[in-house]
């Protein structure tokens, strides 16, 4: 037996007591300027560690890849760093690495993204490369070639792993032929077609200072910092109009929906149910965020008491509003053992219907909300994350004050406001299902739930 | 290679369509590699002014603290010093499955109970388990402490282990492994890696566990086991962040002082014997591509040269201008990525390899390619310029791993527990600032024998096999 021992204190009386989180949240003191050429900057000085980030966001993304050219977002981020200014992909990688920096790209669906992490004696080093991959790539017939045959070994080792066939088939399930719908890296098919051509004229097109945004966050002096940038970016200017970043209505996804993805040996099956959501910046953001969290975030939601605790059908269940600037979604994923797919699917189903239609307890909401206001300065300690939600603010236009003002929105939210935004942007019965599993199997279970289509990975 | 851990931090969950941003995922499972410290990093990160102090209760319990006041917060980690490696056959996968019943009630604290007031005062927990430990934390406002000492002083002094939790929570466990092993390719490998390369160390068995063993462990075992292991004695407390040192030390008195130490836990047999020949493993399992993994024999923390070792990694693999990346990825194009994994561990462990080939390329030519890397950089050892870059790479990986309360606190744990003294934390820098091309060369010369290595191929099957019967 467990060793026992008396504690004096009543635990449970004192600790259930906490009240809203107390401290409020300033974020260390930063500027946001417009250089001459249209790049808004952002200036953040912190002293805790000599470390600087750079973070650089371009308004463009695997949303702007031309139909049957999926993928080139990607490969054009892949390649800023494979050769710039002077130097080829050997040189940035080594000069990078020598001072123990790193510097990355990548394409997100709304952005392209470029970061750089230096120690705070190699700021001039860090500004120079991140400078050069973004304004200058040269992207090299050579590289452009191997960037390309790797990102199609990279699609087909990902159909090895049935998470990642759950989420980037989800897309065209849901989303059908928006230009939201596609995985960043692209299809097979599309990736196929990508020409150094189409490269050179997506970042020419998409990559100028009025359509990007930089944060500078570390051990820095704001003065110095403004006029290296100044410098460094003199010479990058605006050519021709803009381009425009709509990208249509989405098809609003109303109806139940099977999809089983065939992948005849797994053991456990991946479980995706989804539907439309909202944009990022809606009126509605901390109410859906709160009732989502007595829903599914956190070891305490509905959603992970009932399928994980009570019932041990999954390791990991959650649910989530992907928030894009002009549309969003619902989701919840999970997986379980093949046996128990139907159980699971019903299980969840049920939470979701219960919550939807009684609402959540007064302490369920009161526990949310402390859990959000808990939860979010613990966030904003690392310079690259102070980088990541300046940037957030200044993207998704939200409201400048954002951080400070964060716990006072969280904790502003009634009942009534819950009870609201569960009713109006929830959903159960319009929840598509998608599931990576073996068909035969799979079909069986899933009977009765919708009508079933059945496919490969693509 | 990866740790198991209690909750997948969306690992499985972030869809293609959730991340309208890609923020960096950040490692959480993994304790950090060690690193150094000095020179650029300057004086901030040295013993003298990154103030640590250290304390031992009466019933052996260590605690560690450190002061920072730049966030109104404050991580607490709990270090016990018990993983896979004191389990034994039969019960393999209980260090694991204890990260998770922690969570699941104790005397005061009924199942539920624990999670439903952290979150109800703002906190997040989690935990993982390797090898050689299990480690939990708690990230919460400064002004809760109080809260997270009475939830874990409660779970160490009296965990419940009840029949029915202990029922559903191994369901739990079962899908974890069901996800990162049984239906992972990389885990698969890993877990035959392992098992290939040790015949008689405690590291043969994986971290989450034998399915036959997660089928069968008892309470009475799990009830033993808790009285050996989660002792005060047994464990290191780390506090980083917002709070008063001597008023929390007080705090700490209070809540843990009293739980009674136990007799030190009996040491894991290692009885390994000298690896005399290449041993080779195969996993046939539907993919489109082939990849695979090689271990070779290393020293654990008691060698010198696990410093070297880590120069030598990062040679090898830290970033695109690294040997592998250069050679298999970027000059012959046979391989879409080539990593190495070393951790200083408290056992002889593995210097493991992993190259997923691209399609078409087969294993042999990737292994000829590795094999030419490492007998090139064993002949010839570093250039003076590439040793210099590893060096500081590591420097500023350590750097990087200071972000955080929690990222400080997870480096004082894994010093106190690997090394045995935090200190070791900052003395790392001049062991690996002391690393030079000629040890590089004499650690390689004696790590990269073919006769200490272990190569388990992925081999694709086109049609899964028929299930196996039970």
């Amino acid at each position: 037996m467990p060793r026992r021992i008396s504690i004096t204190v009543a635990v449970l009386g004192l600790l259930a007591a906490g009240g809203a989180i107390a401290a409020p949240l300033q974020l260390p003191a930063y500027t946001r300027t417009t250089l001459d050429n249209g790049l808004v900057v952002y200036v953040m000085p912190t002293r805790r560690l000599p470390l600087v980030d750079f973070r650089l966001v371009v308004r463009t993304g695997s949303v702007s890849d031309p139909h049957g050219k999926e993928g080139l977002a990607s490969l054009t981020a892949d390649l800023l760093t494979q050769g710039a200014g002077t130097r080829g992909a050997q040189q940035i990688a080594g000069d990078i690495a020598f001072v123990g920096g790193t510097l990355q790209a990548s394409a997100a669906t709304e952005q392209v993204i470029v970061t750089c992490e230096v120690l705070k004696k190699d700021f001039a080093v860090g500004l120079e490369l991140l400078r050069d991959v973004t304004v200058a790539p040269t992207f090299p017939a050579e590289e452009v070639a191997r960037k390309k045959d790797e990102a199609l070994g990279a699609i087909a080792s990902q159909r090895d792993d049935p998470a990642t066939v759950a989420n980037q088939e989800l897309g065209p399930f849901l989303l059908g032929g928006s230009p939201l719908a596609h995985p960043t890296i692209g299809w097979e098919k599309s990736v196929a077609t990508l020409t150094r051509e189409d490269v050179v004229a997506f970042h020419g097109r998409h990559f100028r200072p009025d359509n990007a945004m930089l944060a500078v966050v570390g051990d820095v002096e704001p003065q110095a910092v403004k006029a290296a940038l100044e410098k460094a970016f003199a010479g990058w200017k605006a050519n021709g109009g803009k381009p425009g970043d709509a990208y249509g209505p989405v098809p609003q996804a109303r109806n139940r929906q099977v999809l089983i993805v065939n992948k005849p040996e797994v053991t456990q099956t991946q479980i995706r149910l989804a539907c439309m959501g909202v944009p990022r910046n809606h009126p509605d953001y901390f109410p859906i965020t709160v009732a989502n969290t007595i829903l599914g975030a956190g070891f305490t939601s509905r959603l992970v008491n009932e399928i994980r605790v009570v019932q041990g059908l999954t390791y990991s269940i959650s649910s989530r509003f992907g928030m894009f600037r002009d549309a969003g979604t619902f989701r919840i994923g999970t997986f379980t053992k093949n046996e128990t797919l139907r159980k699971t699917i019903d299980e969840t189903l049920k939470v979701v219907r219960d919550l939807l239609a009684t609402g959540p307890s007064e302490e369920e909401l009161a526990k949310a909300k402390r859990y959000l206001t808990g939860q979010f300065p613990l966030g904003l300690q690392a310079p690259d994350a102070l980088a990541t939600q300046l940037l957030d603010v200044e993207f998704y236009g939200l409201d400048p004050k954002y951080v400070e003002t964060f716990s006072d929105r969280v904790n502003a939210v009634t009942m009534v406001d819950c009870r609201r935004a569960l009713k109006s942007y929830f959903c159960v019965d319009e929840l598509r299902i998608l599931v990576v599993s073996n068909p035969e199997m799979a079909r069986k279970s899933l009977e009765g739930l919708g009508p079933i289509e059945v496919k490969d990975p693509q | 290679m990866h740790p198991a851990l209690r909750a997948a931090c969306g690992l499985a969950l972030t869809l293609a369509l959730a991340a309208p941003v890609a923020h960096a995922a950040k490692a959480k499972a993994r304790p950090a590699k060690p690193t150094d410290t000095t020179s650029p990093a300057g004086p901030a990160l040295s013993a003298a002014t990154f103030k640590v102090e250290r304390h031992t209760l009466k019933n052996g319990l260590v605690v560690l603290t450190h002061e920072d006041h730049a966030v109104p917060a404050v991580t607490f980690w709990q270090w016990f010093k018990v993983g896979s490696r004191n389990e034994a056959p039969g019960i393999t996968g209980i260090s694991h499955y204890f990260e998770h019943m922690m969570f699941n009630g104790s005397q005061n604290v009924p199942p539920k109970e624990y999670d439903r007031i952290l979150e109800s005062n703002g906190g997040y927990s989690n935990a993982f388990t390797d090898r050689d430990m299990t480690a939990y934390y708690e990230d919460i406002a400064s002004d809760r402490l109080d809260v997270v000492f009475r939830l874990d002083s409660d779970r160490m002094a009296s965990l419940s282990l009840l029949p029915e939790q202990l029922k559903s929570e191994i369901e739990v466990v079962k899908e974890e492994r069901r996800l990162r092993t049984d239906n992972d390719i990389a885990g698969m490998l890993d877990e035959q890696l392992y098992a290939g390369a040790f015949v008689a160390s405690p590291y043969r068995w994986p971290v989450v566990g034998w399915m036959g063993d997660l089928e069968r462990i008892t309470r009475d075992e799990c009830v033993a086991y808790f009285r050996t292991y989660y002792a005060p004695n047994n464990c290191i407390l780390v506090l980083t962040g917002d709070f008063d040192t001597k008023a929390a030390l007080g705090q700490i008195e209070k809540t843990f002082g009293a739980i009674p130490a136990q007799a030190p836990p009996a040491k894991p047999v290692n009885s390994e014997p000298e690896q005399r020949g290449e041993r080779r493993a195969e996993v046939h399992y539907p993919a489109e591509n082939v990849s695979f993994q090689v271990g070779y024999k290393a020293p654990g923390v008691a060698s010198e040269d696990v410093a070297v070792l880590d120069v030598l990694s990062s040679i090898l693999s830290d970033g695109e201008s690294s040997r592998l990346h250069q050679d298999l990825v970027y000059r012959r194009q046979i391989a879409l990525s080539a990593s190495t994994f070393f951790r200083t561990r408290l056992d002889p462990t593995l210097f493991e390899f992993y190259v997923e080939m691209k399609p078409g390329k087969t294993a042999a030519e990737g292994l000829a390619a590795l094999d030419a890397v490492l007998d090139t950089l064993a002949k010839q050892g570093p250039s003076a310029r590439e040793l210099e870059k590893a060096k500081n790479l590591l420097e500023a990986a350590f750097v990087k791993s200071l972000k955080t309360n929690n990222g400080v606190g997870e480096q004082l744990g894994f010093y106190e527990h690997v090394f045995g003294d935090f200190n070791a934390m900052f003395k790392t820098i001049d062991r690996y600032r002391a690393v030079m091309a000629e040890d590089c060369r004499r650690v390689a010369q004696k790590t990269f024998v073919p006769q200490r290595r272990t190569v388990v191929d992925l081999v694709p099957q086109a049609e899964p096999a028929a299930q196996a019967q039970p």
